[in-house]
């Protein structure tokens, strides 16, 4: 009974009730709207990273991440590739040969961090081919193609096909120059990795630096982002401990940090929206119980304990509460599904979103896991929200809360 | 035998600065089946009598037993276990949970008091029919008229089986028809039940129905008379 009093209660005063309610599902709509736009940006930069440069798993040998020194290549690359190719957790790897140099035109200079790749094993673990937005991946130019993004060919002003200057040093210190010509032109959504990377064929690049056959990296992805950690273990186990075996939030450490940070600023965003909204319950309990003292008086009369007064008023906020974050979430879970199919266009902001590393479309995405956290974050604003009025309502002596 | 007796009984506000005694040393015996009406007029007293007597104050001197208990020795908590089982209360305004309906409230009170779902629901049926209310207990106290809602409230404070009821200007708000009602009913109940009623009332009509009447006046008890004439 006391939990139908509560709840009929609540609609007695049905136009405030619907205020607080309305409040109550407006403010967690947009605070977890905020939230879903949150999560996908970060999603979304962390699967550019991982598709375009990380991958799940990178092998360098120890000493190379340092400053890139070419002499710091993978040491018996064939043992460490049967060793890949038995596990069957991991889905495709590819070698790369990398190399820091300048790009040279007639019209200016760009300092690069040169992939020589495999082109076809390369498709297996990024998505750089489809991020061609002019000319072909390694396909048309058969002499020392080039590919490079589109903001280093507006730097040089170059177009597909044009020729351009590579000046590097090989292997014994010599500086080398070699012409290229750009086969295609790529466009991802990070203007940073687009502005310090370019790709060659791995045979031409280490054919310039003298070291046939040197790999410098192997990246590696995995048939579950789960598997991540094991796979890890299991390769450093079954490798040698000259290798520096790191998962793609180890290569970019700033992207764990996201990842991790934006669960937390999620529930602390919530948390202030929330612990704002529960000043409003408060203050409609609070007249509920200024507006009820003599019927409370009343009920302690004829011989209602102070723990169901308590109680009746708990739940009475719990109601109010819980009705307006029902209404919250389902409004809010309709819109992140259907923002999360359709995407949110943030073209205006663009630029900045480039330089983020993250297209203009963000797709906002929340797990079920977060909505039932997101309940119990209510209920418990609820209870929060609760206790002063109960209290207050449990100070009130009969006698004086009867004759007023 | 005497469910009520209070012994020399004071309620002194202010003590340490000017004494006000709202009661002055008040010894008063009331007997199970009376029908008594406590009269006075404004700041008598008699609201202060009622209070104490139905465990909601408590006296700056002297002793209230009900029914043997020393209401001084209760805690609060057994006190309002105590009014639970022990004290009907009727007031002016009907007091009645606006979100309940008639047959509600009446159980509420005995959920109180942990009572079967059978229980209570029989006997929640049973008093409202008494009170000539039987084809309207699904209706909420706003569709009912004020002699009908008090009439609620007398069921109400009947339902947990008290040793007395306390109304406290039961009649105040009511027209003539519905106070004749109400006090018809009250008086039933009275004579065939053995049902203690106390009233605290300036209304003639129901002092004419009591048939004791305790008069109070500056916290003392001025006259307390028997009305030999009313069965």
């Amino acid at each position: 009974m006391i939990a139908a009093i509560s709840w009929r209660n609540v609609w007695r005063t049905r136009l405030r009730s619907l205020v607080i309610i309305m409040a109550i599902a407006i403010g967690l709509t947009g605070g977890v709207l905020s939230v879903g736009v949150f999560n996908g940006l970060a999603e979304q930069k962390m699967r550019t990273a991982i598709d375009t440069q990380t991958a799940h798993i990178q092998i360098h040998q120890k000493g190379f991440t340092d400053d890139y020194d070419i002499h710091y290549f993978l040491k018996n690359p064939d043992n460490i590739l049967s060793v890949i190719e038995m596990d069957n957790r991991i889905k495709a790897y590819s070698t790369r040969t990398i190399s820091e140099l300048m790009i040279r035109t007639a019209n200016g200079s760009a300092g690069v961090q040169l992939l020589g790749i495999n082109p076809e094993a390369e498709k297996s673990i990024s998505t750089i081919w489809e991020s061609v937005v002019d000319g072909a991946y390694f396909e048309g130019i058969k002499r020392n193609p080039i590919l490079i993004s589109q903001k280093t060919a507006d730097k040089l002003k170059v177009r597909v096909k044009s020729k351009i200057i590579l000046s590097l040093l090989d292997t014994d210190g010599n500086a080398v120059d070699a012409g290229f010509r750009v086969v295609g032109i790529f466009k991802t959504s990070s203007s940073m990795f687009d502005e310090a990377t370019a790709f060659v064929r791995q045979e031409d690049l280490q054919r310039l630096t003298l070291m046939e056959g040197v790999n410098h990296e192997i990246a590696i992805k995995v048939n579950d982002p789960e598997e991540v950690t094991p796979v890890i273990a299991d390769l450093k186990s079954n490798l040698s401990e000259d290798l520096q075996i790191e998962s793609w939030k180890e290569v970019q450490p700033e992207l764990a940090y996201i990842s991790d940070m934006t669960g937390q600023m999620n529930f602390l965003f919530l948390g202030i929206i929330l612990f704002a909204l529960a000043f409003g319950i408060l203050n409609t309990m609070l007249m509920a119980i200024f507006e009820r003292v003599k019927e409370i008086g009343v009920l302690m009369a004829v011989g209602m304990n102070k723990m169901k007064i308590f109680l009746m008023i708990v739940f009475e906020t719990i109601f109010l509460a819980l009705i307006g974050g029902f209404i919250g979430i389902i409004i809010s879970a309709s819109l992140i599904i259907w923002l999360g199919n359709q995407g949110i266009n943030l073209s205006v902001v663009g630029e900045g979103l480039a330089a983020y590393g993250v297209g203009q479309i963000i797709y906002p995405q929340l797990s079920g896991a977060f909505y039932l956290q997101l309940i119990l974050m209510v209920f418990f604003t609820a209870l929060f929200s609760s206790i002063y009025p109960a209290i207050k309502a449990l100070k009130l002596k009969p006698i004086e809360a009867i004759h007023g | 035998m005497s469910i009520i007796q209070l012994n020399n009984v004071s309620k002194i506000y202010n003590p340490d600065t000017i004494p006000v005694y709202a009661l002055n040393k008040v010894n008063l015996e009331i007997e199970e089946g009376e029908f008594t009406a406590i009269v006075g007029p404004s700041g008598s007293g008699k609201t202060t009598l009622l209070n104490m007597l139905g465990g909601l104050d408590l006296p700056s001197e002297g002793k209230i037993l009900i029914n043997q208990t020393d209401l001084q020795s209760l805690s609060s908590k057994q006190l309002i276990d105590f009014r639970l089982h022990n004290i009907g209360f009727v007031f002016q305004d009907y007091s009645l949970l606006p979100v309940l309906t008639a047959k509600e409230n009446v159980e509420f009170i005995m959920q109180l008091q942990n009572r079967s779902k059978s229980e209570y629901e029989k006997r929640a049926m049973e008093l409202l029919k008494e009170v000539g209310l039987g084809e309207r207990m699904h209706n909420r106290p706003s569709k009912l008229s004020g002699g009908q809602q008090q009439r609620v409230a007398v069921a109400r404070a009947l339902a947990p089986k008290p040793k007395f009821i306390l109304a406290d200007e039961p009649t105040a708000n009511l027209d003539s028809k519905s106070t004749n009602d109400l006090l018809d009913i009250m008086k039933k109940m009275n004579k065939e039940s053995n049902i203690t009623f106390i009233f605290a009332t300036h209304d003639q009509r129901v002092i004419d129905k009591a048939r004791r009447v305790i008069t109070i006046d500056d916290g003392a008890i001025v006259k307390d008379k028997i009305n030999t004439a009313i069965a």
